[in-house]
Formats: C-alpha cells, sequence, structure tokens
C-alpha cells in the first residue's frame, strides 16, 4: 500500500519489450528531468516529449503520440485540467496521470472527471511512479487511497446529481472504501472473495460514473444559462 | 433547522403569522361579544338555557386562555380549537328551540366557528384552511336536523342557507391560507438573503484569517528555502558531502511542504461553536509523524466536541507511534467517515503485520500502547478493534457511537 496506489499487478507477466511512450507535462525543467530520469533509468519507460504548458501539452500529444501522459495540474497558459479534458477528447485511448503537488483536491477530482485515470504526488518515490505509468498503460486506474476518499466524499456530497445519474452500488462503496483505507487490489480481492480483475472493473465504473456526472453536470449548467441554444 | 412542516413549536414564530393571528384574536372576542349580545336578546328561545349559558362560558373561557397561552402555534391548540368550534357548530341545534334554526333567527354560535378556519388557514396555508372549512361546513349542515329540521324537506330558502355558511367557512380557510402562504415565503426570502449575508461576512472574515496564516506560511517557506539554497551551494562545493547533511535539508523542505499541504487543505467551512474539525486535528497527527507518510480522509466536514476530537486524535497519535515502532511500514492510512453506527476512525498500515491477542500480549508486556489507545476510546463509549496478520499490515478500527446531542438545534448543525 502506499500513496502511489494499489498494486493490482499479479507480478508473473513479462514485461512489455517496447518502452513505454511517456509525456511529461510540466512547468518546472527540474521535475521533467527528474520524472524522465526516474522513467529512463527503470527502462519500463521512455519519455517522447516534455511540455511545459498547457497549450504545449495539447499539440505536442497530437504530434508524438504518447501512450501515457505524467501531468502537473498548474499549468501556464491552459490549466491542467483543461489541457486534459482537450487531450483526452482528441485522443480518447491516451492515459493521463496527475502528477501534482498541491494536493488540491478540487482540481485533482476535476482533472479524473475530465477524463484522467491516475492521481500520484509529487512526493511520490521512483519505483511508485514507474509502476503507476506501467498499470495506466494497462488500462488499470491508478487510484491512491487520497483520490478514492475524495471521490467518495464526492459521491456521499451529492447522492444522485438529477435522474438517470448513477451513485454508487453498495459493492463499488465498499471497494472505494477498502481503496481509501489503502489496501490493494489483491488484498481487496482477497477480502471481498472476488478477483483482482473484478475488483478493477468496480474500480473503472467508479471512475465512469464520476466523468457521467461531470457531464451531466455541464449539460445542466448548459440548460440553465440558456447555453443549450443554437446562436441566432 | 427542524423540516418537518407542523412540528415547529420550537421556532420563533415568524411576525407575519404572530400578526395574522393577533387579527384573528381580535374577531375572536367580537364574536364572542356578538353570541353574548343576541343569547341576551334571544334568553327566552333557549330550550336548554343552562347549556347555553354553559357553552358560552366555556368559549369565553377558550377565548381567554388562547389570548394568553404561549402554546399558540401548537397543533394540539389548533386541534382543540377546531373541535371546539364543530361542538358549538352541534350543540346550537340542541340550546335553541326545535325548528329555530331555520327561520330568519340569528344563529346562536353566530360568527365565532369561522376562527377556527382562519386559525387552520394562517397557521398551516390554503389545503388545511380549506380542510377545516369543509369540516365546520359539515357541522353546521348536521346542526339542522339536530335542529329538529329535516334537510330532505328543507326548502330552497333554507338551503341557501346553509349553502351561504358552507362557502363562507371554507373561502375564509381558503383565503387565509393564500395570506399566510404568502406572507410565509416573503419572510423565508427575508430570512435567507438575512443568513445569505451574515455567511458571506463569516466568509471574508475567515479569508482574511486564511490569508494571514498563508503570510506566516509563506514566510516559513521562503526561510526554509533560503536556507536549502546557501546550505545546498555550500555542499555543493564540497568533495564529500555526508549523507546526514543532504538528509537535514530534504527533512526541512519535506517539513515545510507538509505546512503549506495542510494550510491548502484546511476545512473550508468553520465547524460550529464548540466543535472543531476532526479532519484538522487529524492532520496535525499526520504531519507530527515524521518517519512514515501518512495519508488522512476525512468524508465530509466531520465536527466534534473539542474533548472527544482530543480523545480520538490521542489514540491515532499512539496508534501511528505503533505504526513507526513496530510495523516498519513505508506508508499508513487514517480514514474517518460518519456511518449509522456512528464515527469510524480506521488506522491503517502496510508493515508487517502481527498476532493480536489480548492476553498474551499483556503477559508478555507489550500490551500497554493498544491498552491505553482502548481506554480512551472506551472512555468514549466506543470500542477499538484491531485486524492484523503477520505479512498483512494491521488495521485499528475505533468506532465511537454518536454523542446524544445536547438539543435537536446543536445536532442540526452540528452533523449536516
Amino acid at each position: 500500500m502506499s500513496d502511489a496506489g494499489p498494486d493490482g499487478r499479479t507480478g508473473d507477466e513479462p514485461l512489455p519489450e517496447e518502452p513505454i511512450r511517456v509525456m511529461v507535462v510540466d512547468d518546472h525543467p527540474v521535475w521533467r528531468d527528474g520524472i524522465r530520469n526516474d522513467l529512463e533509468t527503470s527502462g519500463v519507460a521512455t519519455v517522447v516529449a516534455e511540455a511545459s504548458d498547457g497549450g504545449e501539452a495539447i499539440e505536442r500529444a497530437r504530434e508524438s503520440m504518447p501512450e501515457v501522459i505524467l501531468m502537473d495540474l498548474q499549468l501556464p497558459t491552459v490549466p491542467g485540467v483543461e489541457a486534459i479534458r482537450a487531450i483526452v477528447e482528441e485522443s480518447p485511448h491516451v492515459k493521463v496521470v496527475v502528477l501534482s503537488a498541491s494536493g488540491e483536491e478540487v482540481d485533482v477530482l476535476e482533472a479524473v472527471k475530465v477524463g484522467a485515470t491516475g492521481y500520484l504526488l509529487k512526493g511520490s518515490t521512483a519505483a511508485e511512479i514507474v509502476n503507476a505509468v506501467q498499470r495506466v498503460r494497462d488500462g488499470e486506474p491508478v487510484f491512491t487511497p487520497s483520490l478514492a476518499g475524495m471521490v467518495l466524499s464526492e459521491f456521499r456530497r451529492v447522492a444522485a446529481p438529477g435522474p438517470g445519474v448513477p451513485g454508487l452500488t453498495p459493492r463499488e462503496n465498499e471497494v472505494l472504501k477498502l481503496v481509501a483505507k489503502g489496501y490493494t487490489y489483491r488484498e481487496i480481492a482477497g477480502k471481498l472473495f472476488i478477483s483482482v480483475k473484478t475488483v478493477q472493473n468496480h474500480v473503472q465504473n467508479i471512475l465512469t460514473k464520476l466523468q457521467l456526472r461531470k457531464r451531466y453536470e455541464l449539460m445542466r449548467y448548459a440548460i440553465q444559462r440558456g447555453l443549450d441554444k443554437a446562436p441566432e | 433547522m427542524a423540516t418537518s412542516s407542523d412540528e415547529r413549536p420550537s421556532l420563533p414564530a415568524q411576525p407575519g403569522r404572530r400578526g395574522l393571528w393577533l387579527g384573528i384574536l381580535a374577531y375572536r372576542w367580537a364574536a364572542l361579544g356578538w353570541m353574548v349580545f343576541l343569547a341576551i336578546g334571544a334568553a327566552d328561545e333557549f330550550r336548554r338555557p343552562g347549556v347555553a349559558w354553559l357553552v358560552l362560558g366555556a368559549t369565553g373561557v377558550w377565548t381567554l386562555w388562547l389570548s394568553v397561552t404561549p402554546g399558540w402555534d401548537r397543533p394540539l391548540t389548533r386541534w382543540l380549537d377546531l373541535g371546539g368550534c364543530i361542538g358549538l357548530l352541534l350543540i346550537s341545534g340542541v340550546v335553541v328551540r326545535e325548528g329555530y334554526t331555520v327561520g330568519d333567527h340569528p344563529f346562536f354560535a353566530t360568527a365565532y366557528p369561522v376562527c377556527a378556519a382562519l386559525t387552520w388557514g394562517a397557521a398551516r396555508g390554503v389545503g388545511p384552511g380549506l380542510a377545516a372549512g369543509f369540516a365546520l361546513s359539515v357541522a353546521l349542515t348536521l346542526s339542522r336536523p339536530i335542529n329538529g329540521v329535516s334537510l330532505a324537506d328543507a326548502t330552497g330558502a333554507q338551503i341557501e342557507g346553509v349553502g351561504n355558511g358552507v362557502v363562507y367557512y371554507i373561502a375564509a380557510g381558503g383565503a387565509m391560507g393564500l395570506i399566510s402562504r404568502t406572507l410565509g415565503r416573503a419572510s423565508d426570502e427575508l430570512r435567507r438573503s438575512q443568513e445569505e449575508v451574515l455567511r458571506e461576512r463569516e466568509r471574508v472574515a475567515r479569508l482574511s484569517e486564511h490569508a494571514t496564516m498563508g503570510r506566516q506560511i509563506h514566510d516559513s517557506v521562503l526561510q526554509a528555502l533560503a536556507w536549502v539554497n546557501k546550505r545546498g551551494h555550500e555542499l555543493g562545493a564540497e568533495t564529500s558531502v555526508p549523507g546526514r547533511e543532504v538528509l537535514r535539508l530534504a527533512d526541512m523542505a519535506a517539513q515545510q511542504e507538509r505546512e503549506l499541504r495542510a494550510l491548502i487543505q484546511s476545512e473550508p467551512e468553520e465547524p460550529p461553536k464548540e466543535r472543531a474539525s476532526l479532519r484538522v486535528a487529524l492532520d496535525a497527527d499526520a504531519r507530527a509523524v515524521g518517519e512514515v507518510p501518512v495519508t488522512v480522509t476525512a468524508l465530509g466536514p466531520i465536527w466534534l466536541p473539542e474533548h472527544e476530537i482530543d480523545e480520538v486524535t490521542a489514540a491515532v497519535r499512539q496508534a501511528l507511534e505503533n505504526v513507526v515502532q513496530h510495523a516498519r511500514a513505508t506508508h499508513a492510512v487514517v480514514f474517518a467517515e460518519e456511518g449509522e453506527q456512528g464515527l469510524v476512525v480506521t488506522v491503517r498500515d502496510d508493515g508487517v503485520g502481527f498476532v493480536y491477542e489480548e492476553d498474551g500480549l499483556r503477559s508478555r508486556g507489550k500490551f500497554g500502547l493498544l491498552q491505553s489507545m482502548k481506554g480512551r476510546i472506551e472512555d468514549l463509549g466506543g470500542r477499538m478493534t484491531v485486524r492484523s496478520a503477520p505479512g498483512a499490515g494491521t488495521e485499528v478500527e475505533f468506532l465511537i457511537p454518536e454523542q446524544e446531542p445536547a438539543s435537536d438545534l446543536a445536532a442540526d448543525e452540528g452533523r449536516p
């Protein structure tokens, strides 16, 4: 268990031969260099692009086609959340991991709502960062205990924002709470007598529901402001 | 605030509704006076004069009581009033001589019963006002057969007389309900905007406090950065750097990082009086543990009385000390939530775990800290559960059932 998230890997699968293509987005060169170093020394990933602001991130993502993007949220020009929204919209297969120093909950939650599939604090160790990159590339959300707590709070705060917008099932709630308490996916699977894959599916469904809620909120906001009408 | 629509005696009565009530009260006295005046004039028409004067006396006493009682706004008062007015209508048919109610004679109960419809309309709105008016109408209609007048044989004029009464009662209840609803909405809006202003003021005060705190922390961060900068360059110039020196710089940076993070993550809302945020207290616990990174999650704002916070955080701190001393963990999580059973705080680590067996631990003299944690939580009426196994980390769970709230209001404010 760590703030880098539960380790759902079984450990016996062979490492991919091709290094994972990663883009690093941060306005501090020190951090970009540090992360590049962490990733490339591991041999698991290669940094195919770097960007220092949101606008650049959107462009570079288009050109260099990374598999995983490690991204700070406090960025000049286009804010991180906006950049994630744009990138995920354009290339839905790209996995975005938020790498944030602030731990500012609202921002992180927003980033996940618009499509980020992971969240790491900048204090994470090199091993945690590499592990997270591998896991999101394999389609597994990196749900740290603190992020799980934020998502739980979000679902508690507004149980169902509107008709047809699903809340969490009791099982999803249970899984999320265990993630928030720091249990790994494998430990959760053992506790609940289900497979690791099922735990991963639950976490993925929770993320999907969170994103659905976001879309519903945006739609309601648009309707309230009359923004859904075509301009004259 | 209590939201049930009827049981609101604890709320201060809205000035608008109090005004309506006083108006109705004045009307009651006028109607009572008119009743007495007419009764004196028609005393020789009474079939049961004793009952008549008894009823007048009772109505007088009831009106007097309504004029002085602080419980005027209670549902029970309204129900008694409606029952009394219905009784008054029914008894009217008994006290006057048979057939008296159909002529041009003034009615014994006069206009007094309409007060019940007005009161229900004023207190509960249109629907209940109409319903009370309807109940009175039924009683009015029944008062005719009680007086020996068969409704089947009634003339058009007689039916019209009863019909007028029915319309009068129902319209009075409904109209008063409408007035009351309008007044209620206006006063609700006024209250909302007053609350909005208050909240805004509090927010401004909080922000300025936040800004002051921010300046202090920014200052300490700048100091630390300046030191890291200076010492880093000095170390960089040396040929061999002692690891201890580098570690000291890293610790200094870590401390400032935690302080800044705490500033950002502090609770957005101010807790109510004599309560404090559990999360803020737990964050302080977590910061005090330098050796193992601790993630704190609290679902929603959890506000507890300060002594409860002290005990819970002391127990959590001991649990974290245990983690540092024995668990060999890489991370720990403190998780707090308020559920149906009460407050649950969990401290979990990913360390080596152990076999939790109280007697065994006690005999080996290793139960001291656990005993102390357990005692704190049990003093709060809660219980401690330890789940651990070698190699599987440890989870300590504190369950504290919700304390009996001092009053409903406090509970509403404290646990939104």
